[in-house]
């Protein structure tokens, strides 16, 4: 029997209507209405089973959810083309999902822990200040990533030999060690910080904004969040596509029992460094990105809370489930600021909401379901 | 004319730290703004109701160019009072220039702010590290002290007060002996503090804010160095003074702008700002973002909540008497702020050092 496409499009839809009121609303309340909303609909969900005939929906058409899902990123980008402060918001919000999704490869597949996702955000981001006006701006993005990865190689060797929570510690070091180093570094601008020139593309200044007669301006965010969108959306599809494949089934075994693995003739510390690498290229690509829309980087943009943040929203979206980091990524980046009415005591409430979400869903705003494969009953 | 209560609302934006480890300073300047944004409203003669939009740029660069954007985006700001920390007020200046906010900056002291720029958004009352540093290397040599060693974080606030007293200091004969840079998180200083033991100055100058002051002091007295504790704007706060009890006693510290109670409406605003019971104190800054408000407000009164009208209102401010003294912008909207007071630590509270018993001799810093 074939199954029906609308549960999939019909949460599809849902997503990006909470998004869009989350971003749009401005008061107190409404901020926290709009919370309580999502929250019911994620309870119903559950308690209907609508969140599984859904995901059926979406495994049954594979092409159609992604062709959804980007029609309505454009959508939301052209819905907000005027309001400057909710585009960067959702380019901020992107891009901090995209170096969650590098962390989710390491952590959630391979069971690598990397508490310095801002270090590798941050090397990224000095990639496209230094870099940045020399180099094509493309080039600039793939070299932060390139760097990001390299940087990470250095700590491969500590990985490898360390387990559990002393591998965590190397990392939380060396995310230590790289602000420091920022901070005396005076050919980086030290303590000051550095600017980024803006993206472009073929002529096309990203940060001029985009006028079209008197009175219509887009906001010159406007390619920003296509940009950070598309670039969210390809490498979702390709990590997705990694999961289902024999690296993801390999990575998962190392996760699981690496001795296990090993037995199976699984090279348990190729695969572990391989993920370590690539998760940490998607924190650099971010951070360049990142860096050019924010036009500033300076070192305390990357401190270890900023690491602990990039986590949070890994472990908040449901450990092992890439679709999970978007709403988590909105929770983390987006509900702070909505706060900004609360003052100083804000990250106070705040962090009660992330604690209720773990008491009330210990796996995550969306858990990780069991491989199925295709054909199986 | 309108109708009495019918007062037209005009928006102006507060930034600064309102969570994090400045904190206090931040909350100081926040419930100063809103205390002339009180005054203010409370004033039958002004023509406009005013409303500040407080924002917390947790004194990091990026979320204060969130903050910055979602203010100067706002049509309906028309002005703001911003930043305490420098990174932050250097990666938003461009925020502003793009948008047309005009800005009044309250904390912020690197000199590049107004300097490194040409922004006719841009104002800054408070003055830079140069003024200060220049004051104090002058000051402390005049006291007959010659050999320093220079403690500073590596923050920009302590790196550019290292670079600026050291160049006063040689330039007024006095010599450094050695310099040290330290984190700002750092808690333990043994090893630095062993070494400038051995080196003797006469006097530790420290570049860096409260919390890190206030354990330098404490472990110099634990490892037995005896040495005159000379800080910057940075500890001018009375946390530093809860923090390290008799200990405090003695040590100097340089601000900009005239001391608050001396000057006229200086005292009207600490008793203001007392009646409002704000549960934290207007910590050293918070003058200055007072100030910084009734800027702005007067700019709106007179020429209309409109940005650009506010801008060339602010750009023209010339001899305007304020808590922090008379203010006066240059060609670069830099307060040029003639004055730095001097403070010494004196029976636990900060004293303006002319009152006090170390200037007419009663007292004596310690020497070695």
């Amino acid at each position: 029997m074939p199954v029906a496409a609308w549960p999939a499009l019909a949460a599809v839809a849902i997503g990006a209507g909470l998004a869009a009121a989350l971003l749009l609303v401005h008061h107190k309340a409404a901020v926290l209405a709009v919370l309580a909303v999502g929250a019911a609909l994620l309870v119903v969900a559950q308690r209907t089973r609508a969140g599984e005939r859904a995901a059926a929906s979406a495994a049954a058409h594979p092409r159609l959810v992604p062709v959804a899902v980007a029609a309505c990123g454009l959508g939301l980008v052209m819905l907000l083309r005027e309001d400057n402060f909710a585009l960067l918001m959702l380019c901020t919000v992107a891009l901090q999902t995209l170096a969650a999704l590098g962390l989710h490869l390491q952590f959630g597949y391979a069971g690598v822990a990397n508490f310095a996702g801002a270090a590798f955000l941050g090397v990224g981001a000095y990639t496209a200040a230094v870099l940045g006006g020399h180099l094509p701006s493309v080039l600039v993005l793939v070299t932060g990533a390139g760097l990001a990865a390299l940087a990470g190689l250095l700590l491969a060797l500590p990985l490898l030999r360390t387990r559990g929570h002393y591998a965590a510690l190397i990392t939380i070091a060396f995310g230590l060690l790289l602000r420091t180093f920022l901070e005396v570094n005076d050919t980086l601008g030290g303590p000051q910080g550095l600017k980024v020139p803006g993206f472009t593309l073929g002529g096309l200044a990203f940060n001029d904004a985009i006028v079209f007669d008197e009175d219509t301006e887009w906001s010159f965010y406007v390619p920003y969040a296509v940009l950070a969108l598309a670039l969210l959306g390809a490498t979702h599809v390709l990590v997705r596509r990694l999961e289902r494949s024999w690296i993801g089934l390999a990575l998962d075994a190392v996760r699981v029992d690496e001795t296990a693995a090993a037995a199976f003739g699984v090279n348990g510390g190729a695969w572990k460094i391989a993920a370590f690498c690539v998760g940490n290229a998607l924190c650099g690509l971010a951070g360049a990105l990142l860096a050019m829309v924010t036009g500033f980087v300076a070192p305390p943009s990357f401190a270890f809370g900023d690491s602990l943040v990039l986590v949070s929203i890994v472990i908040l979206g449901g450990i092992g489930n890439p679709l999970g980091l978007l709403p988590a990524a909105f929770l983390v980046v987006v509900l702070p600021e909505k706060l900004q009415g609360l003052q100083e005591y804000r990250f106070l409430l705040f962090a009660v909401l992330v604690i209720l979400v773990l008491r009330l869903r210990p796996g995550g705003l969306l858990p990780r379901r069991l491989r199925r494969w295709p054909g199986l009953p | 004319m309108p109708p009495v209560g019918a007062k037209d609302t005009v928006r102006i934006a507060f930034i600064g730290p309102l969570t994090g480890g400045v904190a206090a300073n931040g909350l100081g300047g926040r419930n100063s703004a809103d205390l002339a944004v009180r005054l203010r409203n409370a004033d039958p003669k002004a023509k406009y109701t005013y409303e500040l939009m407080v924002l917390d740029d947790e004194c990091k660069p990026n979320v204060g160019v969130q903050v910055a954007t979602r203010a100067a985006s706002d049509n309906s700001v028309i002005a703001g009072v911003t930043h305490y920390c420098s990174t932050v007020a250097m990666a938003t200046v461009d925020v502003y220039k793009r948008f047309g906010l005009p800005v009044v900056v309250w904390g912020a002291v690197l000199p590049d702010i107004t300097y490194a720029n040409d922004y006719k958004e841009i104002h800054r009352v408070n003055g830079t590290m140069i003024n200060q540093n220049e004051t104090a290397a002058q000051f402390v040599t005049g006291l007959k002290f010659r050999s320093w060693a220079v403690i500073h974080d590596t923050t920009d606030y302590g790196k550019g007060h290292n670079k600026y007293f050291s160049e006063a200091l040689t330039r007024a004969g006095g010599k450094i002996l050695g310099t040290f840079g330290v984190t700002a998180d750092q808690q333990d200083f043994s090893a630095e503090l062993t070494r400038i033991k051995d080196l003797k100055p006469e006097v530790i100058y420290f570049g860096g804010t409260t919390p890190l002051g206030v354990r330098i002091r404490s472990q110099m007295d634990k490892l037995g160095v005896k040495a005159v504790f000379q800080g910057t704007s940075g500890i001018i706060s009375d946390a530093y003074i809860e923090g390290l009890g008799t200990l405090a006693e003695g040590t100097l510290a340089f601000r900009e702008g005239a001391p608050v109670e001396k000057l006229p409406g200086g005292k009207a605003f600490l008793e203001a700002y007392a009646k409002q019971k704000y549960p934290e104190d207007p910590e050293a800054y918070g003058p200055f973002a007072f100030a910084a408000t009734n800027l702005v407000m007067d700019a709106i009164e007179r020429s209309g909540p409109d940005r650009r009208k506010v801008r060339a209102e602010l750009n023209r401010t010339r001899n305007v008497d304020s808590v922090v003294g008379r203010i006066t912008f240059d060609d670069h909207r830099q307060n040029s702020v003639p004055l730095i007071t001097r403070f010494v630590v004196q029976d636990g509270r900060w004293v303006v050092w002319e009152d006090s018993d170390y200037a007419t001799g009663k007292r004596a810093l310690a020497k070695r």
